[in-house]
């Protein structure tokens, strides 16, 4: 049905695709797996015509096409679920689910009712009850997530591209996702599942394609291959050598640096508590949408919390705000990098100095060397792979800007570093440099947080875990008990009556 | 490695503008050899007194575009500064009075736009704009629709006298733009707009009072609306209402080709100033060459359209 | 969209409105007779039609900087090219129309084109007309022939033409934005441009029509100014590009796009025109009337603000 051959794609700073060969036939589900920045996205969006291969051919039912938009594509029936999703926060769910594909009047015009009646008839076959009328925005994360798999449903698709779409969803939603996925299947549809649960990928694909640092691994029938085999064509190595080894003896008794309780944020974090212990890893896991990155933006005081108490080092915080928190020792690496980690316009040295600047500065001047061998230093220490310390941000590696994010808060943050998502887009190398000094930093006495979605990461690095469920703190792990079922379970679980969702 | 990392200010000053200062030098040659009266001391004083005016308002300006903002109210504030000028008795012992108040209205103005931006989340196009007509409303109320009265000499000597050729306002000009680029590049101050120019949520996230920043960026900018303004006011000699009428456009277009973005956190005084000069080069050589006078609009127009195209080619 | 629920913009600049009728109903008796009001229906046409294009564009999340340069342009060409001769009026007048909607096509090609913000591109493009104009005419230019009056003075039936027509088109253009896939389309391309083209939305094509729809708007201003001044000037629209801004925001649309309707803009070219009207009434000087706008325009977009902001 879809044929990708020998494409080549790269972007500044990063070879994002060196040769994949990846196909898709009519009435198959096909598992697209691979770490975060193997390029499992960049295939997708070339697929779907969103970026042009720089070498390589697609081919669509059978004929050479070249993509000129990702209009293009779609009118020839390829649609693509995004992780980002690809709503208009301001139309409403049944707009959003017909648009550009509106349902017309014999006038031409739109037919309210019936949009609304076809909606609601998609919604309810994926088990969702939702009012087509009300605006995306104002929807949780995972009932924006049925939305986008609902427009998949009411177009007339031939190939389907679904990126990660049970990250937000879960119990019975994901049955009926895969039931709905089963039926399309029989209809003869090509369908590519990116997922990161490899138990999904046992229970609903048909063959599996493992992707590595952008390049090919293996294709193989999912009934011939075994789990493990998958994880380490995926890794590329035994998790063992991804980890850092935990320190010996980690007594409970390690003096506590940040304590929050009771955090509250009206219709995202309900009661939420959390205690850091210097010299440990707490890992924050849950489904994204939980509350996870919520909860901790309002720790650092980059979000209002209504209620709740902060303490760090016994002293309690009033009014937390990031300037406040910064010069008791904590920062913060947000996931989204690009937009509120670096400052993409500036060089490493600019990055790295940001929350420093009195630091480098003598009477309101900036000391322009004293900063540049300062950066130069950090370069040296965390290995940063670039030109110096005037190099552009912009056109460095994924891997290598978050180093200039760990560098830029490891010499000030001396009691908390909050890191969230620290690994996403960044290649297996960088990883494990990255999980590296986390441990190191957590060896120097600092408490880290790490917000993920990725439970390898969770289990193989955290001391303690703390599971977030609808924005409320479902229960906390510990040592043995840390695994990736005992993960799941708490991130998953619904309360005794069925499902219960966050407003 | 070292390459990059050793430069000298002169670089530091190009950096990032370097096609400007090209264009800048061309335009001088090419309308020097085509019109050699271009180059003659009396037309080149003449233009440089005519950039001093534009100059220091885009100084200002520059600040606000590096903060991804607009300051649409100068020429407003301008005029205001014009008319307090001429609101006194026209001697020279009024002066340092005309200054105080001038200033004040700059510093008030720059709060309101300053204050209406960063606390109560209004689009800077809107705030300056409505924050421009309140203030020529009253404006008008006071001059009851027609200002009189004199610049005073000392005045009227800075906008319009020379000292061997070199006019008294374009040396103030190159003052403020000196210490807006000492600010800019080399102070923390600057480091901070630059950092919230290009990521307002990231610098909140390392700690920068970004409404703090903003406001002090939009005072600064009505402060060098108002000195422009009482220079254009002893350029000018009268007053009216509409002193300095068309500057909130034009200092937009001349940071615009000047390589400042209007997206933020990009762009160099040294930039904004040699696009300033472009600006009025070109007014001036489109005379020199015998074009109708409305050729001057038409050719700022399509030179803007052009020089932003020609930046987003560039990133 | 305003699906299932009324935005709070609309509210506002309906609340404001009442609220300004009810003041001027207390304070005056004459102010809310029938005549006066039918006077202000009149003198709230040139700011609603101009503003009419306006929010469309800013729905898509542009602004157009063009629409007074356009206006002047057309304005002298319109009584330039009737010069009084009544054989010539229909012709021109369907001609200045589709040179307003070619004249915005450009400006939306060129921001297609070109990438370059729309604010820059407009502000451009409305220099170049301008001098254009000055090319044209210095001063007033040609004429128009008796009658052609009725078009911004007329009355059928005690009711004012223009105002009525006004009021038709508004109705017009609201219901092709909410009725029509294109008119949705202009919604999600404001709302989202990445998320427009990647489900293959005419992002281009809106874009071109939303400019085009402006310029033809700035046509019908034009048109409506030379009926009202007898001729026109190159500078009579020198006032409307800034002055177009206020009645959309007023009317709730945000000017980030995506946003809004033109409902809005009518009721805030509506509430302008009540305003002035009342301040007349009142006595206040012409001088404070733009102080009252202004802050008018302070209190409608910064009541209202975004409560989900990231980082506080």
């Amino acid at each position: 049905m879809l044929t990708l051959s020998n494409i080549h794609r790269s972007f500044p700073g990063v070879r994002a695709l060196a040769g994949v060969t990846f196909e898709v036939r009519a009435g198959e589900i096909h598992a697209l797996v691979g770490e975060n920045g193997a390029g499992k996205s960049t295939l997708t969006k070339i697929a779907a015509g969103v970026h042009q291969p720089e070498a390589g051919h697609i081919a669509f039912d059978g004929a050479p096409v070249v993509w000129t938009s990702p209009g293009h594509a779609k009118a020839r029936g390829l649609h693509v679920i995004y992780q980002e999703f690809v709503l208009f926060p301001h139309l409403s769910v049944a707009e959003n689910i017909f648009i550009g594909h509106e349902r017309h009047t014999r006038l031409g015009t739109i037919d309210r009712g019936r949009t609304r009646a076809e909606a609601r008839d998609v919604l309810t076959r994926l088990g969702v009850d939702l009012d087509p009328r009300s605006l995306v925005r104002d929807l949780s994360v995972a009932d924006q997530q049925m939305v986008e798999i609902a427009k998949a449903l009411v177009h007339n698709v031939r190939v389907l591209f679904l990126d990660e779409p049970t990250a937000v969803i879960s119990g019975h939603e994901v049955e009926l996702l895969f039931e709905r996925l089963r039926a399309l299947r029989a209809q003869g549809v090509a369908i590519v599942y990116i997922s990161h649960r490899l138990e999904e990928i046992f229970a609903l694909c048909d063959r599996v394609t493992v992707l590595k640092d952008g390049q090919h691994v293996l294709t193989a029938p999912v009934a011939e291959i075994s789990r493990e085999r998958i994880v380490s064509a995926m890794v590329g190595r035994d998790l063992a050598e991804l980890f850092p080894p935990r320190p010996a003896s980690l007594r409970a008794d390690r003096p506590v640096v940040l304590e929050a309780r009771n955090v509250t944020l009206p219709g995202r974090v309900h009661d939420a508590s959390l205690t850091l212990r210097a010299g440990t890893i707490t890992g924050l896991a849950g489904m994204i949408g939980s509350g996870r990155t919520e909860l901790a933006m309002a720790i650092f005081g980059g979000l209002k919390m209504s209620a709740g108490t902060l303490t760090i080092d016994g002293r309690t915080i009033a009014h937390p705000t990031p300037a406040a928190l910064i010069a008791l020792g904590v920062g913060l690496v947000s996931e989204d990098r690009k937009g509120q980690g670096l400052a993409m316009l500036l060089d490493v040295a600019a990055n790295i100095s940001a929350p420093a600047l009195a630091r480098f500065s003598r009477a309101g001047l900036l000391d322009r060397a004293r900063e540049r061998a300062a950066a130069e230093a950090e370069i040296a220490a965390f290995r940063i792979a670039c030109r110096g310390a005037a190099t552009s941000v912009a056109v460095m590696s994924g891997g290598n800007q978050q180093k200039v994010l760990l560098a830029r808060w490891a010499r000030i943050c001396r009691r908390v570093l909050i890191l969230d998502e620290p690994t996403r887009g960044v290649d297996v190398g960088a990883k494990v440099e990255i999980y590296r000094i986390m441990r190191a930093l957590a060896a120097e006495g600092v408490a880290v947080l790490m917000i993920s979605s990725e439970l390898p990461e969770i289990v193989g690095l955290s001391d303690h875990v703390v599971v977030m469920r609808e924005g409320h703190v479902a229960g906390t792990l510990e040592g043995a008990a840390i695994t990736e079922e005992a993960v799941i379970a708490l991130a998953t679980s619904h309360a005794p009556g069925g499902v219960e969702r966050a407003a | 490695m070292s390459a990059a990392a050793i430069r000298t200010p002169v670089q530091r000053l190009l950096q990032g503008g370097t096609p400007i200062y090209l264009f800048l030098v061309v335009l001088i040659v090419v309308a020097g050899v085509a019109a050699p009266a271009f180059l003659s001391a009396g037309n080149v004083s003449n233009m440089l007194q005519q950039l001093a005016p534009l100059g220091i308002v885009v100084i200002g300006q520059t600040f606000v575009i590096l903060l991804g903002g607009l300051d649409l109210s100068v020429a407003s504030v301008m005029a205001t500064a014009a008319v307090a000028a001429t609101s006194f008795s026209g001697r020279d012992r009024d002066v340092p009075a005309i200054i105080g108040v001038t200033l004040a209205i700059g510093v008030l103005v720059g709060l309101a736009n300053g204050l209406l931006v960063a606390k109560r989340r209004v689009s800077p196009f809107l705030a300056t704009l409505a924050v421009m007509v309140v203030l020529q409303g009253l404006r008008f109320t006071w001059t009851h629709g027609a200002p009189s009265g004199n610049v005073p000499g000392l005045l009227r000597a800075l906008g319009s006298q020379t000292w061997h050729g070199l006019p008294y306002a374009l040396m103030l000009m190159l003052v403020l733009g000196a210490g807006a680029a000492v600010l800019l590049h080399r102070a923390t101050f600057g480091r901070r707009v630059y950092l919230v120019g290009g990521g307002p949520v990231m610098a909140r996230l390392v700690g920068i009072d970004t409404d703090r920043i903003t406001i002090a960026v939009y005072v600064i900018s009505a402060v060098m609306a108002a000195i422009a303004g009482l220079v254009l006011s002893g350029y000018v000699g009268i007053v009216d209402n509409f002193v300095g009428r068309g500057f909130e456009l034009d200092s937009i277009v001349a940071a615009v080709i000047g390589g400042v973005a209007l997206s933020g956190g990009r762009g160099t005084i040294g930039g904004a100033l040699a696009g300033a000069a472009v600006l009025i080069a070109i007014f001036n050589a489109v005379l020199l060459f015998g074009l109708p006078v409305q050729a001057q609009i038409i050719i700022k127009g399509v030179v803007i359209v052009a020089a932003a195209a020609f930046y987003v080619k560039r990133h | 969209m305003t699906t299932g629920r009324l935005p709070t913009g609309l509210i506002a600049v309906t609340s404001l409105l009442l609220l300004l009728l009810a003041l001027g109903a207390a304070l005056s008796h004459s102010f809310i007779q029938p005549g006066n009001l039918l006077n202000v229906l009149e003198q709230a046409t040139d700011l609603a039609i101009v503003g009419l294009g306006q929010t469309v564009v800013v729905l898509t999340g542009g602004i157009d900087l063009s629409v007074g340069s356009l206006i002047s342009l057309l304005a002298v060409l319109t009584s330039g090219l009737i010069d009084s001769d009544a054989s010539m009026v229909l012709p021109v007048v369907a001609g200045v129309i589709v040179l307003g909607a070619l004249l915005g096509a450009i400006n939306g090609l060129t921001v297609v084109w070109l990438r370059v913000h729309p604010l820059i591109v407009t502000l451009g493009s409305g220099a170049v007309l301008q001098g254009i104009t000055l090319l044209y005419a210095k001063g007033p230019v040609g004429g128009v022939p008796d009658g052609f009056d009725f078009l911004a003075y007329g009355r059928v039936l005690g009711l004012p033409v223009a105002g009525v027509a006004v009021l038709l088109v508004f109705v017009i253009a609201a219901l092709l934005l909410r009725l029509t896939p294109f008119g949705r389309y202009v919604y999600a391309v404001g709302d989202d441009p990445v998320a427009a083209s990647l489900m293959g939305l005419p992002r281009r094509r809106v874009l071109v029509v939303a400019y085009a729809v402006s310029g033809a708007c700035s046509a019908l201003a034009a048109i409506y100014l030379v009926a009202r001044f007898g001729s026109g000037q190159p500078y009579t629209g020198a006032n409307y590009t800034l002055a177009s801004i206020t009645p959309v925001v007023v009317g709730g649309t945000v000017l980030a796009g995506g946003r809004g309707g033109v409902m809005g803009t009518l009721l805030g070219a509506y509430l302008v025109a009540v305003l002035n009207n009342l301040l007349n009434f009142l006595d206040v000087s012409s001088q404070m009337q733009l102080v009252v706008q202004g802050l008018i325009i302070i209190l409608a977009v910064s009541v209202v603000i975004d409560k989900r902001r990231v980082v506080a």
